[in-house]
């Protein structure tokens, strides 16, 4: 491009928001044909901070409508994803939220992975009565009609957990986690059941998010011997935390970390050497064998790459696409609405990789927990697996007050 | 001097009307439309404000952002409060039993007003009274607010109990002002917001052009020779950093309000660079070339976004090294080089006209 050109078509710019021009002010999409297809938003960020976990959500989410409209749509009618990038920053995840859910009037929007951009996109999610589909693990306390929580909440990640680790590794445990509510509201209830099972704190201990050097972290932990390491560290500080563990030579059969965050992603990242023999406790891990797992699995390498890894975040996001069409399958095509989705997605049960999930009438989700040790080979072996389907109980902590179908309830 | 006070009236009065009138009636008064574009609007009230003390006075504020974002935690710590009974939730997750003493003026909106707009002032104020009785200037002055936005925003999300952390506060009641429920989707709040910027470039075309502002000017180009007059150099760069503080300090209430919540992200390194962008795009030497920097922008930002869902920050990153490269005076400078050039041509012509009339 010539200079003149490029100053001209700039100036072309400046001029046409001066002077209002249509095109660039008002939107482009406003033509959409409301036609035949469903119109879902999809906002997951895929550049800035979070991006590394959060595309794959994206792909995961992207994979499953692409399939649904390969099999023929829901009533013959074609899924059409509106994707928007939100680029990891919260204001952008509000406004995103707000071109999808009222300018392009999706009857629903999967997305988020931080609790952070979940609660930015609340407020016009509540106010316009639309329908947000939230694949991660979270730390409860929440009980919003137009979310629908496809993660754990603590209950789900920490019922079994805790019992088993002070019964295989001693009662002494040493909170990590990185400063921010989710950590926080995880040792709050991980305390009521360390209470519960004769358990204790030696530390409790909160780094900024992003922290990168945990030497003084880690000699705390050589001088007060605990038994159990509970770490509720997330992204780039875990495998910064858990690099440095391993380097520390802190032997993981004698004081393992047991995490709730750690999953595939972040273990591909640490590295298989660093983080074998380690623990964490999830509804999901890559190597669960089951035929849907399987199924996933292959159509998820085969569409991205060999070495790309699903884990207990994306099977979420993958899943809660199948069950916004089991919803959608029980309505009257006519009929489609945010709420309409809502209600018919209550009670649903569906064959997930996990294994069979159902929506609570709280609009969280029944999950099976798992928990898994890290092998060399970057995968996680599943040495306990629940018995049985866990109910989440978003308010557990908290004597009194939960979760239903009416919303909170305080006794 | 008078010509170009003239020309900013013009601008201002062409900008009240396109921003009143001309943008509402092309978004056929939508209010998911008058919502985003009154996100620019209070945005573009923070770049003007940056023009203020970088443009006039030559003082770089890689800080603004710790300012805009003091203003919309206040708002929203009102509108929080209104929102829940008794303690706000997220206290409860951090065992805070007690509201904190910090909280309790916040039930008062004028309070909330006033702090939104003082508390800024004062923090601004404060550091400008560091930095300038120590004549630190040019490059320091980013380095040291750049700094000092850095820790800010480090020591606010650590205060969880207080702040609501790395989430920031969220589930906002709206705010009611005399009786008026601010609806952010109306085209009353649309109004409201557009007023303020209104009210804010009068104000900053006025200060640039009053004696303050020629001062300022004076300063910029030589501090030493501003002092050898006999001004108190620094006591005028740390009212025109107190102003921009607490203009920045209103477009964050603003802000709160168009988007119903607040985040730390408001604080951030990267929204500071931003507005210094927007400053830069519009042109930082006038406030109202800030404010439509601001705009044009964000404007581009959102239909970029929209077209290439991949690959839009990259353009937008292009646009920007073009600018700095082909337009470092942003689109003001574009504008006053081609008027000073025709002026030049019409001076010569009639130059001309006058030494060629004795011959004939």
């Amino acid at each position: 491009m010539k200079r003149r050109d490029f100053l001209g078509s700039l100036g072309a710019v400046g001029t046409a928001g001066m002077l209002s021009t249509p095109a660039l002010l008002s939107s482009a999409g406003r033509a959409f044909a409301q036609g035949n297809d469903i119109p879902v938003g999809l906002l997951f960020s895929l550049t800035g901070a979070v991006a590394v976990v959060e595309s794959t959500l994206h792909d995961a989410a992207l994979m499953a409508i692409e399939e649904i409209n390969a099999s023929g749509g829901i009533h013959g009618r074609q899924l059409r994803p509106i994707i928007e990038d939100p680029a990891s920053d919260p204001a952008t995840y509000a406004d995103r939220a707000r071109r999808l859910m009222i300018r392009d009037k999706c009857v629903s929007v999967f997305g988020s992975y931080t609790s952070a951009s979940r609660q930015a996109v609340l407020p016009v999610t509540e106010q316009r009565n639309n329908l947000y589909w939230y694949p991660t693990l979270y730390e409860g306390r929440e009980c919003s009609r137009n979310v629908m929580y496809g993660g754990a909440v603590p209950n789900q990640q920490q019922d079994d957990l805790i019992p088993w680790a002070i019964e295989n590794f001693g009662p002494r445990f040493y909170m990590i986690g990185n400063n921010y509510v989710y950590p926080k509201e995880e040792n709050n209830y991980c305390k009521t059941l360390l209470k519960q099972y004769g358990g204790e704190v030696v530390n409790e201990e909160y780094v900024p998010l992003g922290h990168s050097d945990f030497s003084s972290v880690i000699n705390r932990i050589r001088s007060e011997k605990p038994d159990v390491i509970f770490a509720t560290v997330v992204g780039d500080s875990d495998v910064a935390f858990a690099r440095q563990y391993h380097a520390a030579e802190l032997d993981p059969s004698k004081m393992p970390v047991v995490s709730l965050t750690r999953s595939e992603v972040e273990v591909k990242a640490i590295g298989g050497e660093a983080a074998a023999g380690h623990f964490s406790s999830a509804p999901y891990f890559m190597g669960h064998a089951t035929a849907e797992n399987e199924k996933f699995v292959e159509a998820y390498k085969s569409r991205y790459g060999a070495d790309q890894v699903t884990h207990f975040v994306s099977e979420a996001a993958y899943f809660q696409v199948y069950q916004f069409k089991a919803a959608l399958e029980k309505l009257d095509p006519a009929n489609i609405t945010p709420e309409t989705i809502r209600d018919a997605a209550v009670g649903l049960t569906l064959n997930a990789p996990q294994g069979e999930v159902l929506i609570d009438e709280n609009l969280h989700t029944h999950l099976w927990p798992k928990i898994g040790q890290w092998q060399t080979n970057g995968q996680a072996e599943v040495l306990i697996e629940s018995k049985e389907r866990v109910a989440p109980k978003p308010y557990a902590a908290y004597p009194g007050q939960s979760c239903t179908g009416q919303g909170l309830v305080k006794a | 001097m008078s010509s170009k006070f003239q020309y900013d009236l013009v601008a201002l009065v062409i900008f009240a009307l396109v921003v009143a009138f001309g943008v509402p009636a092309v978004m056929n008064y939508d209010g998911f439309e008058l919502n985003t574009f009154a996100r620019y609007l209070a945005l573009a009230i923070v770049s003007m404000a940056l023009s203020l003390s970088w443009g006039t006075a030559g003082l770089l504020n890689l800080g603004q952002a710790a300012t805009f974002g003091m203003g919309s935690y206040a708002m929203a710590m009102h509108l929080k409060l209104r929102a829940s009974d008794g303690l706000p939730d997220f206290m409860g997750w951090n065992n805070v039993e007690t509201l904190p003493w910090l909280w309790v003026p916040f039930e008062s909106l004028t309070f909330t007003l006033l702090a939104g707009l003082l508390v800024p002032a004062f923090i601004g104020g404060l550091i400008a009274i560091f930095m300038f009785r120590a004549r630190i200037a040019g490059v320091f002055v980013a380095i040291i607010t750049l700094a000092f936005l850095v820790a800010f925003q480090l020591l606010f999300i650590n205060q969880q109990g207080l702040t609501g952390g790395q989430n920031g506060l969220t589930g906002l009641a709206q705010m009611s002002l005399f009786g008026w429920t601010v609806d952010p989707y109306s085209m009353g709040f649309y109004n409201l917001v557009a007023g303020c910027l209104v009210v804010a470039l009068a104000f900053g075309v006025y200060l640039t052009h009053s004696k303050f502002g020629l001062i300022l000017r004076a300063i910029r180009e030589d501090a030493d020779r501003a002092r050898f007059f006999g001004y108190n150099v620094a006591s005028y760069q740390t009212l025109v950093f107190c102003i921009s503080a607490a203009l920045a300090g209103w477009a964050g209430m603003l802000y709160t309000l168009v988007l119903e919540f607040a985040s730390p992200t408001y604080m951030s390194v990267s929204f500071s660079l931003a507005i210094v962008i927007w400053c830069a795009v519009g042109g930082r030497e006038s406030v109202i070339a800030a404010a439509f920097g601001a705009i044009v922008v964000n404007m581009l930002e959102g239909r970029l976004s929209d077209v290439f869902v991949e690959g839009w920050h990259l353009i937008l990153g292009v646009i920007f090294v073009l600018v700095v490269m082909f337009m470092p005076r942003g689109i003001y400078g574009l504008l006053s080089d081609s008027v000073r050039k025709i002026r030049r041509i019409r001076r010569t012509r009639d130059q001309r006209g006058v030494e060629t009339f004795p011959n004939t």
